[in-house]
């Protein structure tokens, strides 16, 4: 059971291993850290097949949006089994700030 | 059995004929400025590139090289890049006017260049009113004060004024959307208290230089530089740059590319304060800022927001240090060797156009490795969807 995670994971317990590891395989190369580090992931639950995930960008401004949601489908389809579907939604609220930043990235940033 | 997510409509996508026609037509449009920007940047470095009996628009590209270089392509790739962020039909009008700019200067027409530019920065300014009505922070607030500034430039440019009073608003819009950028990732760093008041200040101090520079071009100039280079001290103290150097791959290039070029602004600033004392540094004042910030910034983001705009993906790898190196190599070269020798300048304009020429088949050559390598991987069928939720304000 993975606990400590500053978002819902509600997920059945087979599943959030391989699914976790997906997500911080989804890098923002930009800052050279996976998006669960940065903390834009809000929310991961599943409803009936569909894994439904919550995920924010850190400026309203950017426009690799499409491309991180891209990279988390395609890393989610890589380990998910064929009966589960995925659906990502952007969401702005509440807004990102620096506190949801994992311990080690803001090591890593020199917090 | 999951459903193949290609058989599903996806956000992002050019659905209609009609829009991708309009896709083209634009990308056609960019190429073109892009392209005759630089014919008319290596004319304007003496770089004989048509004897007698040269094309009417090759005179008009030497003519209008900053409105080309500034407007028609980075302005257009700029606005392009935040229609593409904000979703809207409407956002896609300012990119669309700056594209069609090009043509309408290339043709001896700078009264309809100058409308459309206007037109786009106007258009410019409502998209970033947009941004800043779903995300009110100081990085949103620079990007409007940076379109603001395209804006004056643009209408200063149709107005007929001299390029003294156009050229330091046009860098400073490219400044200020660069220095916005990065602010918004020092986000991600413990800011330094009074780090971000002395950049305000800073841009606040460029955005008056740019103003004083069309009555006083000596102490606008002075401020302008001093501006440029307090800039370069900011980011060169406060970008993650200096962190994510020591990390690998596509971020490490990034952050060579973007301390690079801060070292260029430098360059610029100093450069463009001498030329204001009435030294002969003007050339070194333009291209340092141009080439070495501007142009470092975009090799540096290319392979980042080439597939977000363009959706198509890239393998990064090393041959993308070969064009950054070029880059920078020629400019040392080009600024720093013609105080020798004269012929040094439209050398070093030849090799700063290798080496954008460069870049661009180093981009097409990672999107072909990119589809060869997807192609290798056996990939199952995807059935992902998503959506965005309304967002605040």
């Amino acid at each position: 059971m993975i606990e400590d995670l500053p978002f819902p994971f509600e997920l059945p317990e087979e599943l959030q291993l391989p699914v976790l590891e997906a997500l911080q395989r989804v890098v923002d190369p930009e800052v050279a850290m996976n998006i669960v580090d940065v903390g834009l992931v809000y929310g991961v639950k599943l409803a009936g097949h569909e894994i439904q995930l919550e995920i924010t960008m850190t400026s309203a401004a950017c426009p690799v949006a499409d491309v991180i949601m891209d990279d988390i489908e395609r890393e989610l389809d890589r380990v998910l089994p064929p009966e589960y579907t995925v659906r990502t939604e952007l969401v702005w609220d509440p807004p990102w700030t620096p506190d949801r930043m994992s311990e080690s990235a803001r090591n890593f940033m020199g917090w | 059995m999951r459903t193949p997510a290609r058989e599903q409509p996806r956000r992002g996508d050019a659905a209609s004929p009609a829009t991708r026609v309009l896709a083209v037509a634009l990308l056609l449009c960019i190429a073109s400025a892009l392209l005759s920007a630089v014919a008319g940047g290596l004319l304007r470095a003496g770089v004989p590139l048509a004897r007698a009996g040269a094309p009417d628009w090759l005179g008009q590209a030497a003519l209008q090289h900053a409105a080309l270089m500034i407007c028609a392509f980075m302005g257009t790739v700029i606005a392009v890049e935040r229609a593409v962020a904000v979703k809207l039909a409407l956002a896609w009008l300012a990119p669309a006017a700056s594209a069609l700019a090009g043509p309408a200067l290339l043709l001896g027409q700078p009264a309809l260049g100058g409308a459309l530019l206007v037109l786009s920065g106007a258009a410019f300014v409502a998209v970033n009113v947009v941004v800043v009505q779903r995300q009110s922070e100081p990085h949103t607030w620079l990007l409007l004060a940076s379109a603001a500034a395209w804006l004056a430039g643009n209408a200063l440019f149709a107005a007929g004024f001299a390029p003294a009073a156009v050229v330091p608003w046009w860098f400073a819009f490219l400044v200020m959307t660069i220095a916005a950028e990065r602010l918004e990732m020092t986000r991600l760093m413990r800011r330094r208290r009074g780090a971000l008041p002395a950049l305000v200040g800073l841009l606040a101090l460029l955005a008056a230089a740019s103003a004083w520079s069309a009555f006083d071009p000596v102490i606008g100039g002075l401020l302008y530089g001093a501006a440029l280079l307090g800039l370069a001290v900011w980011l060169l103290a406060f970008d993650i740059a200096r962190r994510t150097l020591f990390t690998q791959g596509l971020s490490r290039y990034m952050a060579v590319c973007l301390l690079g070029g801060y070292g260029w602004l430098a360059v610029g600033g100093l450069a463009w304060a001498a030329t204001a004392l009435g030294a002969p540094a003007r050339d070194t004042a333009l291209h340092a800022l141009g080439l070495g910030f501007v142009f470092s910034m975009m090799m540096g983001h290319a392979p980042v927001i080439l597939p977000a705009v363009a959706r198509v993906k890239l393998l990064f790898g090393w041959p993308f240090y070969l064009p950054l190196a070029l880059l920078h190599g020629s400019l040392l070269m080009r600024l720093g060797l013609r105080a020798v020798d004269a012929g040094w300048l439209p050398r070093g304009a030849e090799l700063n156009a290798a080496a954008i020429a460069l870049f661009a088949l180093t981009a097409i050559g990672a999107v072909l490795a990119w589809n060869r390598k997807d192609a290798l991987q056996a990939r199952r069928p995807r059935a992902s969807r998503r959506s965005e939720s309304s967002r605040p304000g």
